[in-house]
């Protein structure tokens, strides 16, 4: 049966920069994707970009090519590559690469540069006009007069379709802007395998989703961030990143090299299949809906995990006629610091200085327009699952850390310094100052959907002389 | 049977996440029977009282059969999500770790079901 190997080579930025090498020169792929994107990346970088038009991409994207072209050019199966590390700039991404190309004598290699997922403002304002309704996700409602005038970016979640067209017209290496991670992977099982966007295949893209979903995370499938953290070795402190076999039918053979750690098994694909995936028979990306209560995972042999079908229905529905669109917003500032207390009496300590800020705020007529007090060594992660301190439990030193947000940079600032930073004031002996992290402007997100004719991609195939 | 208190953390996987405002727990059975267990016992009520106000939101409870698994979302969970929150948390990865101190009461003999 047709098959293709494809290895996962990021999975955001940063990640583990030699796990997509160790793919590449021994993980015997024919594709490798890579995704640099996290759900702010792109804000940040359309900001960069509006700056300065040289930049707005991921400047990892370089490094991480000039280690991998040099692979790729002394295999004899040249493995295609996909990324989304272009961000809001993939042409000039993939000028960069093209002059490393040319550097490395890479005469004939061709890059596809997909552009077109970013989207003017105005545009939006004349689907408004045009009756379309930009219904908040998180919300239910369309409210976006309420923050209409501090848009920042829009930019569309986009599917596999130009990915296609880029391998169909013989690119090695297609750089995109914000490509969905899952069709980061979707391109290299479709293209590959002749997989249509029709009826006839919505059973096996699903299963390429479901797959797509493994890989998107690297090493997350393979063992990191894992129940099984305890028994799982990095004997050389290399993690490994999954490799693919998909087959023509959907089903598919995830392992991973043997010269990585990490591991990969039942549980470790397993517990990545239910993350982030909301209504599992749902799980809606731009190239099709996977039912992903209709996958079953199989151990084959130490570090192979089979992922077929669970049951005699369809893996796969038809791809959703929208496409998710964010839109960025200004929200204020948010500033911090954390104060270490030492003990005894940690947590006596902690209260009176929580005590203490509230009345200094007052004091000061500082109003913060959220505050959150938690006490790291107790409940800054967990919230109020963890229950108050029992009486007599008295660690040697807890964290004190307090956020503000406010409307202005100053507020936040006031805040800080002269509450957050100067509650040392009301603790015992012996309090601990840390480093406060930078003031951050907050960039909101709005998600929302889009009508996929509403966003035309463009593909352009530059070519290394 | 005698019965016995039990965390969710002795039985069960888990692995947490984010969507904008909205937490994702997924929580995986660590044998059949304890699947059939979770299935009845948490419950969106539990849950939503086990986070206080922490969890503001609706909380919506999908089972799956084929990795004996819940996935559970939580909607206004992560103190306005991602980039507006002021948890050291901010995409909520800790929220399963979170659940996982719930504690429910099972057949003694239930812990011996558990790989």
């Amino acid at each position: 049966m047709k098959k293709v190997r494809v290895g996962a080579g990021s999975s955001g930025w940063p990640d583990f920069k030699d796990g997509a090498l160790d793919v590449a020169q021994n993980g015997d792929i024919d594709y490798i994707s890579f995704d640099h994107l996290a759900e702010l990346t792109m804000a940040i970088l359309q900001n960069q970009y509006a700056k300065d038009q040289t930049r707005g991409y991921i400047p990892e994207v370089i490094p991480l090519m000039k280690s991998l072209l040099p692979i790729w050019k002394e295999k004899d199966k040249h493995f295609k590559m996909c990324s989304n590390g272009g961000g809001a700039n993939p042409p000039e991404c993939a000028n960069q690469v093209l002059k490393l190309a040319q550097d490395l004598n890479l005469g004939g290699i061709k890059i596809g540069v997909i552009t077109g997922d970013t989207i003017p403002l105005s545009r939006l304002d004349d689907l408004r006009k045009q009756g379309w309704n930009f219904i908040n996700a998180d919300t239910g409602v369309d409210d976006l007069e309420k923050v209409r005038d501090r848009l920042l970016a829009a930019y569309v979640y986009t599917g596999a379709d130009e990915i296609i067209d880029a391998y169909s017209q013989g690119a090695d290496l297609v750089i995109g802007g914000r490509l969905s991670d899952n069709s980061l992977y979707i391109g290299n099982f479709m293209y590959p395998l002749g997989w249509q966007f029709t009826d006839e295949y919505w059973d096996r893209i699903g299963a390429g989703v479901c797959v797509g979903h493994l890989l998107e995370c690297s090493s997350w499938s393979a063992g990191t961030c894992s129940n099984l953290w305890e028994e799982i070795d990095y004997p050389k402190g290399n993690p490994g990143f999954p490799i693919a076999e998909m087959y023509e039918n959907g089903d598919c053979i995830v392992s991973k090299t043997e010269t990585s750690g990490g591991a990969i098994r039942v549980q470790t694909l397993k517990e990545h299949l239910v993350y982030e995936v909301h209504d599992p028979e749902n799980y809606i990306m731009p190239d099709g809906i996977c039912d992903l209560t209709q996958i079953k995972l199989e151990q084959i042999d130490k570090d192979a995990v089979k992922v077929t079908k669970f049951a005699d229905k369809s893996r796969g529905k038809p791809r959703p006629e929208n496409l998710k669109l964010c839109l960025a917003y200004n929200d204020g500032f948010i500033s911090e610091e954390i104060t270490i207390v030492c003990g005894p009496k940690v947590f006596k300590q902690a209260e009176k200085a929580h005590e203490f800020v509230l009345r200094r705020l007052d004091h000061l007529g500082l109003k913060p327009r959220e505050m959150l007090w938690s006490i790291i060594g107790w409940d800054s992660l967990c919230g109020p699952t963890v229950g108050a301190p029992p009486p007599d439990y008295d660690p040697p030193e807890i964290g004190i850390r307090v956020a503000f947000k406010c409307d202005t940079k100053e507020e936040a600032r006031a805040c800080r310094t002269e509450c957050g930073h100067l509650c040392w004031g009301s603790l015992g002996v012996g309090a601990g100052f840390t480093n406060p992290p930078a003031i951050r402007p907050v960039f909101a997100l709005y998600p929302t959907l889009i009508p996929r004719e509403a966003v035309p991609l463009k593909l352009e195939i530059k070519e290394v002389k | 049977m005698a019965k016995k208190k039990v965390k969710l953390m002795d039985i069960c996987y888990y692995r947490s996440g984010d969507k904008g405002n909205i937490s994702n727990i997924g929580l995986m059975a660590r044998s059949d029977k304890v699947y059939e267990i979770i299935k009845k016992e948490v419950t969106p009520e539990r849950i939503k009282a086990h986070f206080k106000d922490w969890v503001k939101g609706d909380v919506i409870i999908y089972p799956m059969d084929n990795l004996q698994s819940l996935e559970i979302m939580m909607y206004q969970a992560l103190g306005g999500g991602a980039t507006k929150t002021l948890r050291i948390d901010q995409t909520g990865k800790a929220m399963g770790n979170g659940l996982s101190k719930m504690e429910i009461e099972v057949d003694e003999d239930v812990l011996t079901t558990v790989t």
